[in-house]
């Protein structure tokens, strides 16, 4: 055991006083009796005069003595060595995200990560040194290392909860690094445990103390939302949502979606316990307008029940198809709204200059053009140094989060035959057969590229309502991101970027609050970049006459999925589990208090029970 | 006590049960004064002692004629003497006795009253020794020194009644003064608490020395002897102020007890030593059948 306060132990030079109280003045109540010779005999036989023996049986004298010994340990603020872990540094890491807004423990998840960070600072003594890391967008340190309590108190209270997703893994990484080199460092992790991001992260190598934060986990959330033109009727606009209860209950609510702030359909939903529900809205959309799809339901997490979305007319983009004929492709293209599309069965260099994009359906011209590039069933030399045939190749994998493969599942495609390569360096394989990738897509010297290694006609792909919507989310992507109805989405804390006006030096943009923010412009970039979107909500981007607007949602499953969790998955094989380790070295002087007090009651009782 | 009410004291039944009683005593009457208890003095009673020769002067009414016709020889008949048997009463009042509830006083003169009773109406003389003499000289004056005779016994009576205890006395001092000025045997009752702090025994040795039969009636309260006292106390003595500081509670009257327990055990050695009747009284025994029953089986009366 150690003490704090070893000083305080001069304050046992009290306890001879109580005893000097007790020998030099005893309140006594006087009787008179008959006769003091038995008394004397009696005294004489059980009471030695001598002054320490007289102090034998006086049991409130022990007591009081006991009382003042328990008051000295406080004072001296012992410490207990526990079973926990030898710590000097704490490195505290706050998970800031979106989730840690929820109500469930009340005020709010984040009030309850700073009281038992709050109680953390409490167990240091003076040789301990903290640090916080609020773990979001952005991951920053909000107290560096300081073993002053005041300091870090009036550091936590600058956490507050953002709309965000979690970043903890580079939280960790950064903690990870503070954390090298220095010896008996404990890395404290507060949060909820709705974490994405730490299946690539290592184990850092400090103690690693998950204490997680809240209880329930009752949340219904719009945990995906998108806008695209109406397949089947390309004027009018679809949009998709998905909505998912992480609760225990089934519920009832109603899913409202408004344009530009006029109701456009109010839709009764009954989601069962666990379950995410899809749902599409068809609406008229004239202009450019801010789709909002909102949830009437009190729970939870209430960041999660609105999405507003910009939602944008297509501009027209021209399209060369270079094919011998291939009615399916062309059926799908023409069924993309604003796309001026021309086809040849031979290759035009004269018509390719006109194009955005062009779709090589079998055909290889000598030189690719420097346009956007749909390549189906075409090998060129440039990207492949080598094709060997490969026969009913069977499709093993897709990447599903991929834009180009939303929507579009390759179940139960048969494929006749296709070239086997090798992926080159700037190709992201997105299909793949068990011998050789059957997309690919990525950006080549400045061009967007769509490979298909296979010629469609040869499968049955066509045949699948997955096939136009490839070929509409592939064309859509090929596009200039500009002219994606999409663009301007962001998840919050993404970062915008966008094309600058050369002719000004700043633009405003106006926060989802209202407060406007000015960006001084480099003349000699066209590019500008608007990190802070960390607030869910519509931005206004003004510059002139202009104004452009753009959304920031959290959109986020992970963050909407609010149920506690007592372990969270490091790596691939490690896992934190919720620890209630305490410290090693544990404070004890409340209790020896406590104690203190409990005897000095028992002590009035004793003497209450002994003079009556 | 008002001499008109006697019965305060004692009651007349109670009068009625004691005339009925006589002492026992273990010695035999040394008294010159005749009464109605055999001495070994010959004289003129119906009890036949001895024979003697007869001797020129001897009163011929005394002559065995029985034994002169049968041996044709002259002796006399002797017969035993009846002479009284004096009581020595001492009674302590001091300020100790008046202890207690009832108060040792009362049961000590309550003791007194009947033991002097039973030997007036005996034709006993009874000496009433009341110490100290500060309290002794009461109401009433000096006590009588000297009664005898069934009609003394209000007097007795009355003069008991009248006392109030108080003062500081000596038990020894007071035993052996008395003792000093006795000639004549007899019975000697002590009625005290034995409490004195210059002790008890050489007054008692005083009186065992001439032969005198002695009974010690040691009187102790109901808080003497299981005192209910509690905490931090100063106990001053009534006597003589001093006092003592003294720590007590329910675990200490054991050893209390032990305490007192062993003092008793050091005065009935004494007194077994010494041929000395010990009987203690409890102030609040039921002094009727204590009497008329305990001191009959202690064979201190018949």
């Amino acid at each position: 055991m150690q003490f704090l306060t070893p000083t305080a132990f001069w304050f046992a030079l009290t306890l001879p006083v109580i005893i000097a109280f007790y020998l030099l003045k005893r309140r006594r109540q006087t009787r008179v009796v008959s006769t003091s010779l038995l008394w004397t005999r009696f005294l004489a036989e059980h009471q030695a005069n001598a002054p320490f023996q007289k102090l034998r049986r006086h049991w409130l004298l022990l007591l009081q003595l006991l009382i003042l010994s328990l008051a000295i340990l406080a004072l001296a603020r012992p410490l207990i060595q526990g079973n926990g872990l030898e710590r000097e540094w704490l490195i505290v890491l706050i998970d800031t995200s979106a989730s840690m807004q929820s109500t469930d423990v009340k005020p709010s998840r984040m009030e309850q990560a700073h009281r038992e960070v709050e109680a953390l600072i409490e167990t240091m003594d003076e040789t301990d040194q903290m640090m916080l890391i609020a773990a979001g967008y952005p991951t920053r340190v909000i107290q560096s290392a300081t073993s002053s309590k005041t300091d870090l108190r009036r550091a936590l209270g600058k956490i507050p909860a953002a709309d965000t997703g979690t970043r903890l893994a580079e939280g960790l990484k950064l903690a990870s690094t503070f954390a090298e080199g220095l010896e008996a460092v404990q890395i404290h992790l507060f949060t909820d445990g709705a974490i994405s991001d730490l299946k690539d992260q290592q184990w850092p190598e400090a103690d690693l103390v998950y204490h997680p934060i809240g209880q329930g986990g009752e949340n219904v959330g719009i945990v995906s939302m998108d806008i695209r033109p109406n397949p089947e009727d390309p004027t009018s606009t679809a949009i998709f949502a998905g909505i998912a209860n992480y609760g225990s209950q089934p519920r009832e609510l109603i899913l409202e979606l408004s344009l530009d702030d006029q109701l456009v359909e109010g839709r009764p939903l009954d989601i069962a316990a666990g379950a995410t529900a899809s749902q599409t809205f068809i609406a008229n959309q004239p202009e450019e307008g801010v789709f909002k799809l909102s949830i009437n339901l009190k729970d939870d997490l209430e960041i999660d029940n609105e999405v507003s979305l910009v939602s944008r007319l297509p501009k027209s983009a021209s399209v060369l198809l270079v094919s011998q004929g291939n009615r399916f492709l062309e059926r799908a293209i023409s069924s993309i709204p604003g796309l001026a599309l021309a086809v040849t069965d031979t290759w035009d260099p004269l018509a390719s200059e006109q194009a955005d994009l062009i779709i090589l359906d079998g055909i290889l011209p000598e030189s690719l053009p420097a346009k956007h590039l749909l390549a189906i069933d075409v090998f060129p030399q440039a990207w492949f140094e080598k094709v060997t045939p490969e026969e009913s190749p069977t499709v093993v994998d897709w990447l599903a989060t991929h834009p180009i493969m939303r929507f579009s599942p390759l179940d139960n495609v048969s494929i006749a035959s296709a070239g086997g390569i090798k992926a080159p360096s700037w190709a992201t394989p997105i299909v793949e057969a068990s011998q050789t990738p059957l997309i690919l897509a990525g950006e080549e010297q400045g061009r967007r590229v769509v490979w298909l290694g296979f010629n469609p006609l040869n499968s049955t792909w066509p045949l699948r309502v997955s096939f136009p919507i490839f070929v509409q989310n592939a064309i859509q992507w090929l596009t200039a991101p500009e002219q994606e109805s999409s663009w301007g989405n962001l998840h919050t804390g993404e970062a915008l970027v966008t094309g600058a006006d050369h002719d000004s030096d700043t633009v405003n943009i106006r926060l989802p609050d209202g407060s406007v923010q000015s960006l001084s412009l480099n003349p000699e970039t066209t590019q500008f970049v608007f990190s802070d979107t960390f607030s869910q909500g519509i931005y206004q981007i003004e510059h002139r006459d202009m104004i452009e607007r753009f959304a920031s949602n959290l959109l986020d499953p992970s963050e909407s999925d609010t149920g506690p969790r007592s372990t969270i998955q490091l790596g691939d094989y490690g896992q934190i589990t919720a620890s209630t380790q305490e410290r090693a070295q544990v404070e004890s002087w409340r209790p020896i208090l406590l104690l203190a007090l409990s005897v000095l009651l028992f002590e009035w009782f004793y003497y209450h029970r002994r003079t009556v | 006590m008002n001499p008109g009410k006697p019965d305060s004291l004692i009651s007349p039944e109670w009068l009625r049960y004691l005339e009925r009683l006589s002492f026992l005593s273990r010695k035999r009457s040394r008294s010159s004064q005749r009464g109605e208890r055999r001495s070994r003095a010959r004289g003129h009673s119906v009890e036949f002692a001895d024979h003697r020769n007869y001797v020129v002067g001897d009163d011929l009414r005394y002559l065995d004629w029985n034994l002169l016709g049968r041996l044709d020889r002259l002796f006399l008949k002797i017969y035993e003497e009846e002479r009284e048997l004096p009581l020595h009463l001492f009674v302590d009042l001091s300020e100790s006795m008046n202890f207690g509830t009832p108060s040792k006083f009362d049961v000590a003169r309550q003791i007194a009253a009947a033991m002097g009773y039973v030997a007036l109406n005996g034709f006993d003389r009874v000496h009433l020794n009341l110490f100290p003499n500060s309290a002794a000289q009461g109401a009433q004056g000096l006590p009588p020194r000297h009664l005898r005779g069934k009609g003394s016994s209000m007097r007795l009576l009355d003069h008991l009644s009248a006392l109030r205890p108080g003062g500081q006395g000596s038990l020894n001092q007071a035993l052996q003064e008395a003792a000093r000025g006795n000639r004549r045997q007899g019975t000697v009752m002590v009625i005290s608490d034995f409490m004195d702090p210059d002790g008890y025994e050489s007054g008692l040795k005083a009186w065992c020395s001439q032969g005198m039969d002695v009974h010690a009636f040691m009187v102790l309260a109901s808080e003497e002897l299981n005192p209910t006292l509690h905490g931090d106390l100063r106990l001053v003595d009534c006597e003589n102020g001093s006092h003592e500081e003294v720590t007590f509670g329910r675990h200490q009257l054991k050893a209390y007890q032990a305490t007192l327990q062993g003092y008793l055990d050091q005065i009935q050695n004494f007194c077994r030593r010494h041929a000395i009747g010990f009987h203690l009284v409890p102030s609040h025994i039921n002094l009727e059948s204590w009497l008329l029953a305990d001191l009959r089986k202690a064979m201190l009366w018949k």
